[in-house]
């Protein structure tokens, strides 16, 4: 298993280097860089020279392959350079930004596994009855509506005609429990919730369909045969192989669960990786670009590790060696 | 006689929908010696195997129904039992092993725990009292190296072993009755033999009564005390094994005889039955074989035939025998 991750892991230094040229390019292929707008700043009297050093200091005089293995020359020796929005090394702004999105990600995640599961659980059990029939016509209503959409609708219900829960940062600043756990807490909810609605729509789902898939199996059959009860066979037999495909779902969806974020971070200002690279986006700031998707792909891809380990030892016939 | 140990009395298992009614078991009568073997013999779609399910109480919900009859075992009527009271009976008094032993034991378990579950739900054993006890049982049905056999999973053995660690599943909790439905069908020929001679050995020991669900009459000559041959959802006849395989009454058993190959008899080539089981939605009003039945009358098929016992103890449902 050890080599098998090993070797997982160089495997993904080429995807890795596609991608980073694929961004490379796209990046460059944006009208405009991090500097154009100063020459337009009629406070900076000698615009044009300020620019000219500007451009030359940060290397954009050069040409793009150049630019290119500055960059990974620079990423190898554990440089990602220096954000020029920020002013800040990049990986020092990650290091702030990435925490905040691993929170949400992962509360997220936690809300989506502990709802979903039972719900599916649930409906492949009273399959066809009313609840089953009500809470699934939810879940695909829920599952055609972006997190977006979600987080508008939570802003208006619960912040804006209901002033119960904070619409925006992750601490309510200027008061005495500033920074409390219960203050992030509050300010958490909203956010955690648009990322996790849509996607427990579709667990649910998937969960009630694996369920059915298995419950009618023939060693189901053979666990009722043997006097278990119920719960028993439900959990132990049913719910045990009907979690192989939603482990191996959720490593895939780790990596997506970021992308998620971006708007949703927008939405709320949530000072996380989605914004980060927004922000990034939106000032040229190509070292900071660069190093936000970086990151995203990395997720992605160890993600994707994640679940095919989980498969593994989910499963007892999957083996890697 | 003495009492028997389990009795089926005019056992009828329906599938009810809005459109229609499939009657799988329509009025079936047997009785189940203590220690014999009774073989059940038919094609498929005969009713054979949901009357072994009928009696486990394992019909497939939700339109599988008993709708009449009795099964009287131990002195109560199982088709009366409460689901708690029937589990404490299935894989304790009564235990059922199944055709395909790949698909009927749970992928993703290894074969001690399954094993250990039965021992702990019945006997309340602790886990390693189990575990002790089920390396025992695999040794009993032929596993030299049961200790490292309950560590490894199904998909490691190979068919006969599933079967063997089945048969043990089955006999944990040493049963009055062990119902195997169509045990040997998926094995190899040397391997059939071989389970055969494992279960006939464990009958001796135990004198655990056997219900011998097939459709390969060899197997039945060759284990059985008493059969009784099942067409259309009904007993067609039934008696001792030797008087049914010596003086076969029904034409339906007949061609059954007749369409097993003799080694040392030269036949150009094996007679068939014509024609197919009828659909257990739509039987015909008469005798249920006279479409396929080589000396049918006219009124075979307006009167649906008694069951009537011509020689002492063997019955048989034909006006023409």
């Amino acid at each position: 298993m050890a080599a098998y991750i090993i070797r997982r892991l160089l495997g993904m230094i080429p995807t890795l280097f596609v991608i980073t040229v694929i961004v490379f390019l796209l990046m460059h292929a944006m009208p405009g860089n991090a500097f154009e707008a100063l020459v337009f700043n009629p406070k900076i009297k000698n615009a044009a020279e300020v620019y000219k050093r500007l451009v030359a200091e940060n290397g954009l005089n050069q040409s793009l392959p150049v630019q290119y293995i500055h960059w990974i020359n620079n990423l190898i020796h554990g440089n990602l350079g220096i954000s020029s929005s920020l002013n800040m090394p990049v990986s020092e702004a990650i290091g702030t930004y990435l925490p905040n999105t691993l929170i949400l990600a992962i509360t997220a995640e936690i809300i989506i596994l502990v709802i979903s599961l039972p719900i599916g659980l649930y409906q492949a059990n009273k399959v066809n009855g009313k609840l089953d029939v009500s809470t699934s016509f939810v879940a695909i209503f829920l599952y055609s509506i972006p997190g977006f959409v979600f987080a508008l609708v939570l802003i208006f219900l619960f912040s804006f005609l209901e002033k119960w829960l904070p619409s925006s940062g992750t601490v309510t600043p200027g008061i005495a429990t500033s920074g409390s756990l219960g203050d992030r807490l509050t300010h958490l909810i909203l956010p955690a919730l648009s990322l996790a609605l849509p996607s427990m729509a579709y667990y649910t789902r998937l969960t009630r369909s694996n369920t059915l898939s298995v419950i009618v199996a023939d060693f189901v059959r053979t666990a009722r045969a043997k006097g278990l009860r119920r719960p028993r066979v439900m959990f132990r037999h049913v719910l045990r192989n009907a979690i192989i495909p939603i482990v191996t779902q959720f490593g895939f969806d780790i990596g997506g669960l970021f992308g998620g974020a971006v708007l949703i971070e927008q939405i709320f200002t949530w000072p996380g990786m989605g914004e980060l690279s927004f922000n990034a986006t939106i000032n040229r700031d190509y070292p900071l670009i660069l190093g936000t998707t970086l990151l995203f792909a990395v997720m992605v891809l160890i993600g994707n590790l994640i679940a095919d380990i989980l498969l593994a030892i989910s499963d007892p016939r999957v083996r890697y060696d | 006689m003495s009492e028997p140990l389990l009795k089926v009395s005019n056992l009828k298992t329906y599938f009810i929908s809005k459109y229609r009614t499939v009657k799988a078991v329509d009025g079936v009568d047997f009785e189940v010696q203590k220690g014999k073997v009774l073989g059940i013999v038919g094609e498929s779609g005969s009713g054979k195997s949901m009357t072994s399910l009928s009696i486990m109480g394992l019909i497939p919900p939700p339109y599988g129904k008993i709708v009449e009859g009795e099964i009287r075992f131990e002195g109560v009527d199982l088709s009366k039992l409460s689901e708690k009271k029937m589990n404490d009976v299935r894989g304790n008094r009564i235990s059922m092993i199944f055709q395909e032993p790949m698909s009927a034991l749970n992928p993703v378990l290894k074969i001690g725990e399954q094993i250990d579950e039965v021992l702990i739900r019945h006997k309340r054993l602790s886990k390693s009292e189990a575990r002790r006890k089920s390396i025992q049982l695999l040794q009993s049905v032929g596993f030299p190296r049961a200790e490292q056999i309950v560590n490894e999973y199904p998909h490691q053995l190979s068919g006969g072993m599933r079967q063997r660690a089945m048969i043990a599943m089955a006999m944990a909790c040493e049963p009055s009755i062990l119902i195997a439905d169509e045990p040997t069908t998926a094995l190899d020929v040397t391997i059939q033999a071989q389970v055969l001679d494992l279960m006939r050995d464990l009958k001796e020991h135990t004198g655990t009564a056997i219900v011998l669900i097939t459709h390969d009459l060899g197997v039945v000559a060759d284990m059985a005390d008493d059969m009784i041959v099942m067409y259309g959802g009904q007993v067609v006849e039934s008696g001792t094994a030797d008087d049914i395989f010596n003086t076969p009454l029904h034409p339906y058993t007949n061609a059954l005889m007749e369409s097993i190959p003799v080694i040392d008899e030269e036949r150009e080539r094996l007679t068939a039955i014509p024609g197919t089981v009828p659909s257990a939605a739509n039987f015909p009003q008469g005798c249920r074989f006279a479409e396929r039945c080589a000396i049918a009358q006219a009124s075979c098929h307006e009167k649906m035939p008694e069951l009537r016992e011509l020689q002492p103890g063997h019955l048989v449902r034909c006006d023409l025998a």
